[in-house]
């Protein structure tokens, strides 16, 4: 299990910030090689993320739904399900936003199996620093 | 042992022109260390002088260590097609020398290296033996204003330092 915390600026208030998060069709692409396959709900879509490594890449399939949500505190739990299309491994994670005036606050906690958690907890704990921290800036531009 | 005399035009059919890239960022161990040939290149060898050219779109990938997964070949075909596309662009790859000093079975060169429309000057030295040729030159993309290729959002980098080897048997007729 990783865990991570990141905060994101937008500029934006607190209603458009909450929206913004809860817009999964919105939301997945801000992550790098992100896309939204099929909108299954109001609040769960089935995604693929496209992880380049040079030229070579990894791309996990699943779902991405808001798990939890407390409109009054503007407190979302998104749950990450995906598999490894290429092999056996998974990726899932527990992504909790805390949205306020101006942006909010990310905890992340990913649990990774497979090829690309081969690589040790530390390298996969950098990757996925590096990938959120791309996240929060496009989603400061969303 | 000094050059054999006269002038000489060399290729790939001669010998061979590689180039060795290192990694390094976080997720370094994601990544391969690689050795790609450049397939296409043209040289003229004299006593007193050397210069070369090559195709920056001929690279291809002849082996790589490390990773967490060897490379096939589509992954080589790949990595050729991301040079291409993404580092070196087709662009210009041509070395002129300035001096050529052979001594025994050392020769010594210094020029200048055009990457990608920017010169540098570059020594390094060959050894002979009988009509071959081997050597190696090292240097910096960023002393060329080349940015090194990253990928995972910027946790696996090639090495800035690059080495170009060469390994070239002089033929007998000229």
């Amino acid at each position: 299990m990783v865990e991570l915390d990141h905060t994101f600026s937008t500029g934006k208030d607190t209603d458009y910030n909450w929206q913004a998060i809860l817009d999964l069709e919105r939301l997945v692409p801000c992550v790098e090689g992100g896309s939204v396959l099929e909108a299954t709900s109001p609040e769960s879509v089935k995604a693929e993320i496209k992880v380049r490594m040079g030229a070579m890449s990894m791309t996990f399939k699943g779902t991405v739904e808001v798990a939890e949500r407390d409109d009054d505190a503007h407190r979302a739990l998104l749950k990450v399900k995906s598999r490894d299309t290429g092999g056996s491994g998974y990726a899932n994670a527990d992504v909790t936003f805390d949205v306020a005036d101006g942006g909010g606050k990310i905890h992340t906690a990913a649990q990774i199996s497979g090829k690309a958690a081969s690589m040790g907890e530390g390298v996969v704990q950098s990757v996925l620093d590096a990938l959120i921290k791309d996240f929060c800036g496009k989603l400061g531009r969303a | 042992m000094p050059l054999p005399p006269g002038t000489h035009e060399l290729g790939p059919g001669d010998g061979t022109l590689v180039v060795r890239t290192g990694k390094g960022g976080a997720a370094a161990k994601a990544g391969h260390n690689l050795v790609l040939e450049v397939t296409r290149w043209s040289a003229t060898l004299a006593p007193e002088r050397l210069s070369l050219t090559a195709d920056a779109r001929s690279l291809r990938v002849r082996g790589g260590s490390g990773g967490i997964s060897p490379l096939g070949d589509e992954e080589k075909a790949g990595i050729a097609q991301t040079i291409d596309d993404e580092v070196l662009k087709g662009g210009s790859i041509a070395f002129r020398s300035t001096r050529v000093d052979a001594a025994g079975d050392r020769v010594a060169v210094e020029g200048e290296l055009e990457l990608l429309g920017v010169t540098r000057p570059l020594a390094f030295d060959l050894a002979s033996a009988g009509r071959r040729l081997t050597g190696s030159a090292r240097f910096k993309q960023t002393d060329f204003k080349m940015k090194p290729y990253s990928a995972l959002f910027g946790t696996l980098k090639v090495a800035d330092e690059v080495e170009v080897a060469v390994d070239v048997q002089i033929p007998t007729e000229s």
